[in-house]
């Protein structure tokens, strides 16, 4: 046995153990992406560096054998940084969006090509779960949601961006039009009761994710028809009452209760609102229509002084969001502000200091290039956006809905939460753009093969999918090819990727730490 | 094509090791790697299609595309480099109009590919046109050199057997140096001239070829050894002058040829170039000549008998005391031997500087049914060439090193690793393998001892890593040459798995001499931790570049100034760069250091292999830093991120500021970078890859900075420069004639102009302008 110490702690091996195996032993979990049990382990990513107390250098861990007395050091500052470090240079060369550029432009941060792609296989009901969990008001966005992200959308570089913002509206009429309208499953009730003032946008966004959460919501509203701004500020020939009405009995039918005809007074909110509710959220639109002035509440500029973060007023459970913390244009913002509040609010109620949910690491590289145009368009329709007559006032059929969204050319990755390259640079707060100034490399993708897709840009050279193909003696099998800056994992002599592999399909795509081989 | 791969097939095996020299004889055959070829080979041996193309990719020996009939190689090592190899270059592309992302001509004529090293680097910039190789080439004459090389009588270099060493009443013996550098400069002319002449004027006179006499950019240099005078030495001579200087030297049998060439000229042109004083001819008695001033300072231990030896002549190495140390060897304890290492101080000369009496001990001392030792002559380094040299000019001293570390560790069987791009040292090698066999010095009971050993030649297929000695093995297994991490040392783990020693091969020419004359005879040179004498490549901006060796601890002065005659052309001594891609410069103002392992460490460098190229004040360090990286990013392994991806974003922030697109945060960007790639690489390439941007940036930091300002101090970096025509212009046309995009407009007797829009700075105006009217700005 061999007997070494990391992070001062003693443990026995066995000889050859590496030291990656030895720190698992004490439930040390160092991070890896290129280490595979049964393979050769020649390291790659560099991430398992770990420091040799005794002369300070760093060596990567899964090839490092224990020896005895040895003293391993596996977290410091340094060795975060060179980690750290490691996955910026990792990233620098790697050319792939962990999300599609449309839905970090929306500001609900709606999973649009997983809608899409739903709505493309005619599962209409399962794209309005998706559409749900980022927006609770899909059909009066809908129809006047200036749509952000089809401008983001990569399909104007082909022709035209897909109809995203009409593709959600028809998958909330179709749920509209269903007997039993969808009402996710509610968390177990809290027993917490939250007022929320005001009913256009921001609050009714606002009380449907608290209501997700398991909290009872109060609505009230000065007007004695709920909606706000929905309601008294956009004319029906952009936004039919109808359409506001039906969402706002969906919010109804999920359990909030509403409280019209009330103007909130200072007397009242002291008197009231303060001891019979366990928070409030503040969302009555814009902050010089409010009579809020005299709350005695900070403001700024444009509005209610806020954190930014949190939607907090202050630390004793008021919260405000929408319009009255500053007058936007876009209701998808009040929308989505609406579901940040109910977010810190859910967290205030269960004594827990309230932070904003962090969007995981995105890497993305910006526009197509020319040539990677056709690539791209190997995993569309060539079909041209279908424009209806009289825009988002009018709906697509079914088929035309699947249509078009089978035009989504699938920019997001396949591995969105399973790629060790996310993970880690999320866990590592790594800088995508730290070296990013080389050219970027032409994006490729491979789809002749039955089961996998290979996308060779967005690999970190780990050679763990040659050597499982070497390895099983797969066909012909992943080849690495030419040396240096330059090395690529690819075909050799030019073989179609589908003679490839066969066996082992499946295997390399669930060991591939990045979404270079992924599953269909 | 099946039979012919057949053929090669059941010559080399069907085993995976033998996948490189079954590639090495495909391309040999087809002079590039056909597809239907590689897929037949995966067919017949258990190699797979994956592997033979992840090994033809990796080493850049190998070609997947049809090549031209000729093919031209622009060697871009450190010593050409400095001295414009780019240019030459381009000037090649343009000649041969190719597309910048062509390499062979429209016709099929020719191919043209850049090379790491020739290691001809005292001749730079070097080219080699199939089996020539052309010295000093300049932009300006590349047009010539297709001609010449296009039009020359292919059979007039092919040895005409004149003259034999038998011949009775002999006048004297000429010497004549056919190391690489040599032949390149035009030795093998000199020498079939020289038979020539010998047989015309009927003197009877031994031409005596012997390797590399050191001396390299005086070459061709002739000595003549007369009966009863002391030799004379002439330098750069051309194939014309050989008759003269016969006839000056020995009088003609003949009176009619004597009465002929009497009437000829006088010799007035083989005097030292470059050196004012115009003695014609330098006896070897007078102190103070160049030859003299060369040899003087050097001790010459792997380099022994240097310019008098035979590189072929087993005999002769015998006569001069060649294997008697082997023969003592074989007749001590091994343990004694690993003793008189060990006391003699010697360290391993490959760079690292590990003892090597202990590496020996390590593998005697592990138990294995097998051991290996390996000669490593993977010479990488751009800008060096020892290990060529030694192999070329002294095989039997390397072999009888590699001999006595074999009986000592107890391995019976050896191998010599040796580059690709070292033809002739391949060539002599096996011929002394050849020779050494027949004499019992190799094979079973050698000198009728009880040691058995056989020694095999595996020739490098062009990557820069098998230097390091994991990645060797790797190769010498069959793979892409990825460096392990140690431990396991091969001592302990090496080729297939069994103990195996690695020296480099200067370290292996040391030992005979070591055994000879004691330990502490070699243990006397040198300074208290670095011991004996190390060769060095002295190249670059010199008057005197060649082969040197000298003690260990002599400071870099001494070489530059005493052995290498300073810099030419009266500029000024600027930096050294010691070590290659892994080492670093040094500047003149620290021109006292002694050069030792741990000197070096010290202040950046690194004793590397012995490459040291001298820069003067022409050269531009940023661009010198960006050259290394260059070199680095490609010759990584491509397997580890640091070193992969590192190296790269340090070239394009390099490119960035030599272009003059560089900022203030881009050097602090690069400064960081350049500590953790050193910190988080696995292997020794990229933990010193950064060295040369360390020491530029800590000695030369203000040039970073000027570039930043968007100027190039020495006008090295095209980007930041622009040719002008001064008032000097006496209208000769010149320049206009030859500026390949005729940025310079005809006009005689006119001070001509240069449109700076049109201008590619490919610097020919400013190499054919004959009174220096071209300058830049």
């Amino acid at each position: 046995m061999i007997n070494l110490t990391i992070n001062n702690t003693k443990v026995s091996v066995t000889e050859g153990t590496s030291v990656l195996k030895a720190a698992e032993k004490l439930g040390i979990e160092i991070p890896t992406m290129c280490f595979l049990e049964g393979l050769t382990n020649h390291p790659s990513c560099m991430l398992c560096l770990v420091k040799d107390k005794k002369n300070g250098n760093l060596q990567p861990s899964c090839a490092l054998p224990a020896s005895e007395g040895m003293e391993i050091i596996t977290d410091d500052n340094e060795i975060h940084h060179a980690r750290k470090e490691a996955l910026e240079l990792l990233l620098s060369d790697h050319v792939g969006d962990c999300e599609a550029p449309c839905r970090p432009s929306c500001p609900a941060n709606m999973n649009i090509p997983l809608m899409n792609r739903l709505i493309a296989e005619g599962r209409f009901h399962e794209a309005l779960k998706v559409v749900k969990e980022e927006i609770a008001l899909p059909l009066i966005l809908g129809y006047i949601c200036p749509a952000p992200c089809e401008k983001a959308c990569r399909r104007t570089q082909v022709d035209e961006a897909v109809s995203i913002c009409s593709l959600k509206k028809n998958v909330a009429i179709d749920d509209i039009e269903n007997e039993i309208q969808y009402l996710p499953e509610k968390e177990p009730a809290s027993g917490k009761n939250v007022a929320i003032i005001g009913t256009g946008p921001a609050g009714l966004s606002c009380a449907y994710y608290l209501l997700l959460h398991g909290h009872n919501c109060v609505l009230f509203d000065k007007n004695n028809e709920a909606g706000g701004t929905l309601r008294y500020d956009i004319p029906d020939d952009k936004l039919p009452k109808s359409a506001l009405d039906a969402e706002i009995e969906i919010i109804k039918k999920y359990g909030a209760e509403f409280k019209l005809n009330t103007d909130i007074t200072k007397e009242k909110f002291n008197s009231e609102i303060l001891l019979d509710f366990d928070a409030v959220v503040l969302a009555m639109g814009n902050f010089d229509d409010s009579n809020l002035s005299s709350f005695g509440f900070e403001s700024t500029d444009h509005g209610l002084q806020i954190n930014r973060n949190t939607f907090e007023v202050n630390d004793t459970g008021i919260f405000a969001c929408g319009n009255i913390i500053r007058s936007r244009r876009m209701a998808v913002t009040s929308v989505a502000q609406g579901k940040a509040a109910a977010y810190s609010v859910h967290q205030y109620l269960n004594g827990i200091a309230p932070e904003r949910k962090k969007r995981m690491f995105n890497s993305k590289f910006g526009k197509l290039f020319e040539e990677e145009i056709p690539e791209y368009k190997k995993e569309t329709i060539p079909d041209a956006r279908i424009n209806l007559p009289v825009g988002k006032l009018d709906n697509f059929s079914k088929e035309q809905a699947i249509t078009e969204a089978s035009r989504c050319m699938h920019c997001d990755c396949r591995k969105p939460t399973t790629c060790k390259l996310r993970i880690f640079a999320d866990e590592y707060e790594a800088d995508r753009k730290k070296f990013l100034f080389g050219e970027r490399k032409k994006i490729k993708k491979y789809f002749q093969h039955d089961i996998i897709v290979y996308e060779p840009e967005k690999c970190i050279r780990c050679n763990m999918c040659v050597e499982i193909t070497a390895k099983e003696k797969d066909t012909v099998g992943f080849s690495s090819i030419g040396r240096g800056f330059i090395v690529e994992i690819n075909m050799p002599l030019n073989r179609s990727i589908k003679e490839l592999l066969n066996a082992t399909a499946i295997k390399c795509a669930e060991e591939c730490p990045t979404g270079a081989i992924s599953l269909k | 094509m099946n039979e012919v791969i057949d053929k090669i097939i059941s010559e080399k095996g069907t085993a995976v090791e033998a996948v490189i020299p079954i590639l090495q004889a495909i391309q040999m055959e087809y002079n590039y790697l056909p597809a239907d070829a590689m897929q037949r080979v995966c067919e017949l041996t258990d190699i797979s299609l994956a592997r033979i193309y992840g090994i033809s990719t990796f080493y850049s020996q190998f070609r997947h595309q049809p090549v031209g009939k000729h093919i031209i190689k622009v060697c871009v090592g450190t010593a050409c480099h400095v001295k414009g190899a780019m240019r030459v270059y381009d000037a090649f592309k343009r000649e041969l109009k190719l597309d910048e992302n062509d390499d062979t001509d429209k016709d099929g004529l020719f191919t043209i590919d850049k090379v790491a090293c020739l290691g001809c680097c005292t001749i730079a910039p070097v080219v080699q046109i199939d089996d020539s190789t052309f010295g000093h080439v300049e932009p300006s004459k590349v047009s010539e050199i297709l001609y010449e090389f296009l039009n020359s009588d292919k059979d007039s270099s092919s040895t005409s057997s004149g003259l034999t060493s038998n011949i009775k009443g002999i006048d004297g013996e000429i010497r004549i140096g056919l190391g690489s550098c040599c032949i390149a400069s035009g030795s093998s002319d000199v020498k079939a001239e020289l038979e020539k002449s010998l047989k015309a004027n009927n003197t009877k006179v031994d031409v005596k070829q012997v390797g590399c006499v050191g001396i390299c950019n005086q070459v061709p240099l002739l000595e003549i050894h007369k009966n009863g005078e002391s030799p004379y030495y002439y330098t750069k001579i051309k194939s014309t002058e050989v008759n003269e200087i016969i006839r000056k030297h020995f009088r003609s049998r003949n009176p009619f040829t004597r009465l002929r060439t009497d009437i000829s000229g006088i010799i007035d042109n083989y005097i030292i170039n470059g050196i004012p004083k115009s003695v014609k001819k330098y006896s070897s008695e007078s102190v103070d000549t160049p030859v003299a001033e060369f040899l003087k300072g050097q001790i010459n231990i792997a380099t022994e008998h240097r310019g008098a030896i035979k590189p072929d002549d087993l005999d002769e190495y015998k006569k001069l005391g060649g294997f008697e140390a082997l023969q003592n060897c074989l007749n001590s304890n091994p343990n004694e031997i690993i003793n008189t290492i060990k006391q003699s101080g010697l360290r391993g000369r490959g760079g690292g500087g590990f003892p090597s009496g202990q590496k020996w001990e390590l593998v005697k001392n592990t138990n294995s049914d097998q051991k290996y030792v390996i000669c490593n002559g993977d010479e990488g380094d751009p800008g060096a060439f020892m290990d060529r040299m030694l192999l070329e000019s002294y095989p039997f001293r390397v072999i009888e090193g590699l001999i006595i570390a074999a009986y000592t560790v107890g391995a019976n069987t050896g191998l010599f690793y040796i580059r690709a791009e070292y033809p002739l040292a391949v060539k002599r090698i096996k011929e002394a393998l050849y020779y050494c066999e027949k004499a019992n010095i190799l094979g079973d009971n050698i000198m009728n001892s009880d040691f058995s050993f056989s020694l095999n030649i595996f020739e490098g297929a062009g990557a820069f890593i098998c230097g390091e000695e994991t990645a060797l093995i790797a190769s010498v297994e069959g793979n892409r040459g990825l460096p392990k991490m140690r431990p396991p040392y091969p001592a302990v783990s090496g080729l297939w798995g069994k103990p195996t020693l690695i020296n480099n091969t200067e370290t292996f020419s040391l030992v005979p001499w070591i055994i000879r004359k004691g330990a502490n005879a070699f243990a006397d040179i040198g300074t208290k931790n670095s011991k004996g004498t190390k060769v060095f490549a002295l190249a670059g901006k010199i008057n005197r570049g060649g082969l040197i060796e000298v003690p260990i601890g002599i400071t870099i002065r001494k070489i530059v100034e005493e052995i290498g005659g300073g810099i030419p052309n009266g500029k000024a001594f600027k930096a050294v760069q010691i070590g290659g891609p892994s080492g670093g410069c040094i500047p003149a103002t620290m021109s006292e250091t002694p050069i030792d392992f741990e000197s070096l460490s010290e202040v950046g460098a690194m004793m590397g292999s012995g490459g040291l190229v001298v820069l003067d004040e022409d050269d531009c360090m940023v661009d010198i830093a960006r050259y290394f990286l260059e070199f680095t990013q490609d010759q990584s392994c491509g397997k580890c991120t640091f070193c992969r991806i590192g190296t790269r974003r340090m070239l394009e922030i390099l490119e960035k500021i030599c272009r003059g697109d560089g900022k203030l945060e881009d050097i602090e960007t690069l400064e960081k970078l350049a500590a953790s790639t050193k910190k988080g690489s696995l292997c020794g390439l990229g933990k010193t890859a950064p060295n040369p941007v360390i020491s530029t940036l800590k000695y030369f930091r203000h040039e970073y900075l000027e570039h930043i300002n968007g100027k190039c101090p020495t006008g090295k970096c095209k980007e930041l420069i622009e040719y002008f025509i001064v008032d000097e212009c006496i209208g000769c046309t010149k320049c206009a004639q030859d500026c390949p995009t005729d940025a310079i407009e005809f006009k005689p007797y006119e001070i001509h102009i240069v449109n700076n829009d049109l201008c590619i700075k490919c610097d020919i105006c400013r190499q054919v302008c004959p009174v220096n009217a071209v300058i830049i700005k």
